[in-house]
């Protein structure tokens, strides 16, 4: 690939101030997982002149318990969330998603903040440029969304409007059903958003000198049921085509407490609220979980070929809501 | 922090299959350009080209090597990033003085576990890590662990034998 | 199933195993030659249009640039099929289509200099549909094709060469049919062979007109002979390296070798122009698309009276073998359904997409892939067992039908019926199927179904190969045949048959280079034609070279050649064993005995295959989950069995029965891009996917050669989209298509889609 300089941050302040000089010019690479084909396919209208490795900034992998929750490094690997104790005690459902990722191989790279932080995976948009150009659309500046008269059946069926890709992170669809907060540092200091602002329509909303530096996450309550459910063709390798994580907890037969969240279907991790309230205070039963998965998809905005997610969307809320879990 | 950098932070120092190098960075053949990944390195810059390139996109494991024991992809990996590593490469499982195979590589031969023999490398580094963590794992652990390893001829159903067949007569000899 | 083989039928290592599993084996992107520039194409950002400016002058200044080729300076070479493929054209016909080569002095800089080419294009509408491609009004591709219809026949078969099917009276055959199907569907995803390497050359001129060829490729031979005429005969030596993966595409590359040529010739140095995945997908070798217009008469008992209609054959930008395609296919379709009635037209439609090539199923796995949902719809009206049906209509012994060059071949091979009956009872066939649409077992929002289906093909015997066997003093034998490793094994199921021949260890044996200068002429490893054509050419080099070898012996030992055998490196007299004489006393030091051996093309012994497949649907997501394959087919000797196993399981690759489930090549019609052009978007079967597999191979001696053996590795996927397509349908009681069955369809066929 097309070369750059390279360098290794010491700190969280060094990476901030080479982001900061170099003016948007700069890009922070982690485990490289996605970042490095993104160069090899020179989607993007620009080239960075600088890659800015985070991995060598000490201590930005824990994996570490408090009273309050979890505290996860935006550097800890993906396959050893996958199989830590601490994640599978209590927030199993980020431990499902983390290991559904990829390949084994890529989880022993791909980082929790990589995995949020990654592109989509819209195919006009990875169009590869020594394959006649890269595809100039809506989310790279200018054009319109190629996917709205185009192939759309991975595209969004809900919650977008200019730019049609999904989200493509699993780790950010059960990390908003855990409630989390992603932690940002740059130039203005730290900051800390919920994962549904973290995601915008166009990309995520880092500033230019800003990187993730952990996601906390609050204790789920207590004795809940906690499930990821990531709907593929294969059973490795595959972004979701949809993905449903859902906490849910029962008290005395009934819903006491409930976040569904969907995966696969818009641009960002959409709480299915209306499935929520259908279920809240009732018993979790096939009649109440399909009245759930309908409400869920009571407002989707299927694309020329996409309607099938609609389908798939319910039977995951259903499961979801239905199934063991954690 | 533009600017100068010590003399020190522009060599690479690697450790492949047990040798010691010492790369320097830059754009001349023999040094590592920040841009080149450490699949590009072992085969162009070292010569070992036992580890292929399928995709060069991380999506077929055809360039899986170990670093520090652990199964990764060299093609989605920068070279300038791996100083102090230690890497070890299909050409890294012969015994250098003897020659003899590991116990996995034998298996490969005598169950035929390849067809054209390209994904074979990157198969033998992922199922090797696997055995090392789990010497003696469940066709099911198998399968996982080689999950992200494209094969097109097929050889799956014999690569698994071959792996189970290694994983038993490492349980044997430890018997 | 003689026990008497000392080698045959019993696994042996491969000879290459070692280097394979040591990483030693040489693939073309580990050869570096001394002076070696790097080759890299400008691809097309248009479906269809004319390049009206070319500027290459910023490009070319770049330090490490030696070459810029465009349709101004390229050598006139061409090629396709007839010929009007150039190396470089002033109109471009696909998205990534070729517009400028380069070489520089390594693969960053060509990328570089690539970017600063600047190209003015004037925009053509694109056709992609094969109707609409023939319509009067439709952009024409050609001028010297108009309707966009390519010309028919395949010289290179003959000058019947097969490109229609009309004999017999299909009007009678009608009129005798009880059931009538008739339809239009296709096979038309156009999917990708996709081995793990992607095809690469290197071009070296020794001099002005000689040239020597390095490449991944199946049949090291194409890159001399048939890019001989091509290039204006020149002297071509073509070497393969170890092959990574070819079902069919890389018999040859010649688009590849065209662009390593040239601008090896421009430059004076040799050039590699080796593919990234993403050409890979983009502008090489597709299955070529089908749709079939077409009409079945069957009568009650499952005889096949009349077959009508119109095949198109769509083949993207050009034709290079796909006319051979529809001549396979016309043949094929003959084995599968003997009937004595036929008029089948076809069409060969140029459209603007990455082109077809060559892959394992030859146009046959195309055509019944398409005519599958006429066939099982007839034999649905009639309430036919499928298996009986195909075991009653598979070409029998004795059978006649027109093969590929036009001529009537009378079936002298194998009666498959046993072959059949062990695949089904294996299988469980009969326990598992309930009739036209019905799930095998109904399991709560899961539905089991079971399907089946059959191919053949009558070129495990075509064309012609050759060989020369060298025996050495030192008790070793060379084999010179021109063969590659693509993975099939031959190169050491070739050495196994002279081993046995000479009775000596097979670590004796070897094999020279894959190099057509050190070689007679082997036509390649294609159809299935090593263990036959290729084998027969070897065993009768040796048996020559054993005679010659005996006939040194006999004054020697005092006896007859008849009265003597070899064994071990000696020659002794069959009576008195220990009257023999060492290899290196009967031929003598300086000296070395030959052989050669000749294989005659032979299209008279079809081969076989029946898949059965057993499929789970989830009916709430549409999800498919293939649960169980059982091949069934007699190979008359088993040459390797580790070998033949692996052939068989190469069902579930080389774009076979996953072309039915997940895989295809998405065109998106709206830009003329294929939009899934890497290993995430165009999906494979993972390990996690692997169904239980039963292979049912019988051993019933052929009349082949001397091991009365037949391959069958190149039928194993035909059956397979087929199969999936009926099982799936029997599975939710729906008849079921369109290729593939993503859950998108089988949602939609359940009514499950508002529309």
């Amino acid at each position: 690939m097309k070369s750059f300089n390279h360098f290794n941050a010491k700190s969280v302040r060094e990476a901030v101030t080479l982001l900061k000089d170099h003016k948007g010019k700069a890009m922070v690479i982690a485990g490289g997982t996605d970042l490095i084909g993104i160069l090899k396919d020179r989607i993007l209208p620009s080239y960075p002149e600088a890659i800015i490795n985070i991995k060598t900034i000490p201590g930005l992998d824990v994996i570490e318990e408090s009273t309050a929750g979890l505290k996860v490094g935006a550097l800890a690997k993906l396959a050893d969330i996958a199989k830590s104790q601490k994640v599978e005690k209590k927030f199993g459902v980020l431990a499902e998603a983390a290991k559904s990722v990829g390949t084994p191989n890529l989880r022993n790279m791909a980082t929790i903040g990589g995995n949020l932080c990654q592109d989509v995976r819209c195919w006009y948009y990875r169009y590869p440029h020594h394959m006649g150009g890269r595809v100039i659309c809506r989310r790279k500046g200018k054009g319109t969304c190629y996917a709205i008269k185009g192939d759309n059946r991975y595209n969004a069926i809900l919650g977008a409007k200019s730019c049609f890709a999904v989200c493509p992170s699993d780790t950010a669809i059960a990390l908003s059903a855990l409630d989390a907060k992603i932690k940002i540092a740059g130039g203005d200091g730290t900051r800390s958003v919920s994962i549904s602002d973290f995601f915008t329509p166009l990309g995520n909303s880092l500033n230019q000198d800003e990187l993730v530096t952990e996601v906390r996450i609050p204790n789920p309550p207590q004795g809940c049921r906690q499930r990821f459910l990531k709907f593929t063709l294969r059973e490795s390798v595959d972004f979701a085509i949809v993905s449903v994580a859902s906490v849910i907890t029962i008290k005395g037969g009934v819903c006491r407490d409930i976040r569904i969240v969907l995966g696969g279907v818009a641009p960002m991790p959409l709480r299915a609220k209306g499935a929520e309230h259908v279920i809240k205070g009732k018993p979790l039963n096939s009649a109440t979980a399909e009245d759930a998965a309908r409400a869920a998809v009571s407002s989707t905005k299927p694309l020329s070929r996409n309607a099938y997610k609609i389908e798939i969307t319910k039977v995951l809320v259903k499961r979801a809501i239905l199934s063991e879990g954690r | 922090m533009k600017g100068k950098r010590s003399d020190e932070e522009k060599k690479i120092k690697l450790v492949v299959n047990g040798h010691r190098y010492e790369l320097r960075v830059g754009g001349e053949a023999h040094e590592v350009d920040p841009s080149h990944t450490l699949v590009y390195t072992l085969r162009e810059t070292l010569g070992l080209t036992g580890t292929k390139i399928g995709c060069d996109r991380g999506s077929c494991g055809s360039c899986s090597v170990l670093m520090d024991g652990k199964p990764i992809l060299s093609c989605l990996t920068l070279t300038v990033e791996c100083d102090g590593k230690s890497i070890t490469t299909i050409e890294g499982l012969r015994d250098p003085t003897t020659g003899n195979l590991e116990p996995l590589q034998q298996a490969f031969i005598d169950k035929s576990a390849f067809q054209c023999g390209f994904c074979t490398p990157g198969m033998i580094m992922t199922a090797k890590a696997l055995l090392e963590e789990k010497p003696s794992p469940t066709e099911e652990e198998v399968r996982d662990a080689l999950s992200g390893n494209y094969c097109r001829c097929m050889s799956h159903y014999q690569v698994v034998e071959a792996v189970l067949t290694a994983a038993k007569k490492g349980e044997d000899s430890n018997a | 199933m003689p026990d008497g083989y000392r080698f045959i039928g019993k696994p042996t290592a491969r000879r290459d195993a070692l280097e394979i599993v040591t990483g030693k084996a040489d693939f073309i992107d580990d050869l570096k030659l001394p002076n070696m520039l790097y080759g890299k194409v400008l691809r097309s950002p248009y479906p269809h249009a004319n390049i009206k400016t070319i500027d290459t002058k910023r490009a070319e200044s770049v330090l490490g640039v030696e070459a810029i080729l465009t349709y101004r300076n390229v050598p006139d070479w061409i090629g396709g099929t007839p010929r009007h493929v150039k190396v470089l054209d002033r109109k471009v016909r696909f998205v990534g289509d070729a517009v400028a080569l380069i070489a520089a002095e390594n693969e960053q800089i060509a990328e570089e200099a690539i970017e600063l080419i600047a190209v003015d294009y004037e925009l053509l509408q694109a056709v992609y549909d094969v109707e609409e491609a023939v319509m009067p009004g439709a952009p024409q591709l050609y001028e010297e094709f108009p309707g966009n219809l390519i010309p028919a026949g395949f010289p290179g078969f003959g000058p019947k060469n097969l490109h229609e099917l009309v004999f017999g009276d299909v009007e009678k055959g009608f009129r005798e049919a009880d059931f009538i199907s008739e339809g239009t569907y296709a096979y038309d995803t156009v999917p990708n062979p996709l081995p793990i390497e992607p095809p690469g050359v290197i071009a070296r001129w020794e001099g002005p007109d000689k040239l020597t060829i390095w490449s991944a490729t199946q049949s090291p031979s194409w890159h001399r002979f048939v890019m001989l005429p091509k290039m204006g005969f020149p002297e071509i030596r073509s070497i393969s390296t170890h092959c990574g993966g070819s079902y069919g595409s890389k018999n040859y590359a010649f688009l590849p070798c065209f662009y390593a040529a040239a601008l090896a010739k421009k430059t004076g140095r040799p050039v590699k122009v080796y593919y990234s995945k993403e050409e890979h997908f983009g502008a090489f070798a597709l299955r070529p698309g089908t749709r079939f217009k077409g009409t079945v008469g069957i009568k009650k008992d499952g005889t096949v009276t009349a077959l009508s209609g119109e095949l198109f054959v769509e083949t993207g930008a050009f034709s290079d073998t796909s006319q051979a395609q529809v001549a396979v296919a016309l043949g094929e379709v003959q084995l599968m359904l003997r009937c004595p009635n036929w008029n089948l037209r076809t069409k060969l439609v140029c459209t603007n997409r990455n082109p077809s090539g060559i892959v394992r199923g030859f146009g046959g796995q195309e055509f019944e892939s398409a005519l599958f949902p006429i066939l099982t719809e007839a034999m649905q009206q009639a309430d036919l067992d499928p298996v009986d049906f195909f075991k009653k209509n598979y070409v029998s012994p004795g059978d006649g039908y027109f093969w590929r060059d036009g001529e009537w071949y009378v079936n002298r091979g194998q009666d498959y019926s046993e072959a059949i009956d062990r695949g089904a009872q294996t299988f469980g066939w009969k326990e598992k199927w309930k009739g036209w649409l019905k799930p095998t077992a109904v399991n709560g929002t899961k539905r089991i179904g079971v399907g089946v289906s059959v191919h053949g093909n009558a070129d495990v015997g075509e064309d012609v190969s050759e060989a020369y066997v060298r025996l050495t003093p030192d008790a070793r034998v060379t084999i010179h045949v021109c063969v590659s490793e693509a993975g099939m094994g031959q190169r050491s199921s070739l050495c196994k048959m002279v081993a046995e021949v000479f009775q000596i260890p097979i670590e004796r044996v070897g094999v020279t280079p894959a190099d057509t200068l050190v070689n007679p002429f082997e036509f390649g490893l294609v159809g299935s034609r090593g263990t036959y054509a290729l084998g027969s050419a070897v065993i009768a080099a040796s048996e020559d070279a054993r005679q010659d070898l005996l006939k040194r012996a006999a004054p020697l030992l005092g006896a007859t050649p008849e009265e003597l055998e070899t064994k071990d490196g000696k020659v002794y007299v069959k009576e008195e064993p220990s009257r023999s004489l060492s290899w290196s006393r009967t031929i003598g030091i300086a000296r070395t005995c030959t052989g050669f051996g000749r294989f005659e093309p032979d299209y008279s012994v079809p081969n076989f295959i029946m898949v059965f497949v057993e499929v789970e649907v989830d009916v709430e997501t549409g999800k498919v989950d293939l649960l169980q394959v059982v091949p069934a087919t007699d190979v008359g000797q088993i040459i390797d069995p580790l070998a033949l196993g692996g052939q068989l399981h190469g069902c579930l690759g080389s774009a076979g029965m996953d072309t039915a489930l997940f895989e295809e090549t998405v065109l998106d019609r709206s830009t003329g891009r294929i939009v899934n052009l890497n290993m995430l978007d165009y999906k494979w079967r993972t390990f996690r996917e692997l169904p239980k597999f039963r292979n049912v191979i019988l051993e019933t001696p052929i009349s082949t050669h001397r091991f009365k053996a037949i391959g069958v590795g190149e039928i194993t996927t035909s059956p397979g989209p087929g199969a999936i397509l009926m099982a799936v349908s029997n599975a939710i009681g729906v008849r079921l298509t369109e290729y593939p069955l993503t859950p998108d369809k089988i949602l939609k066929a359940l009514g499950k889609i508002g529309e």
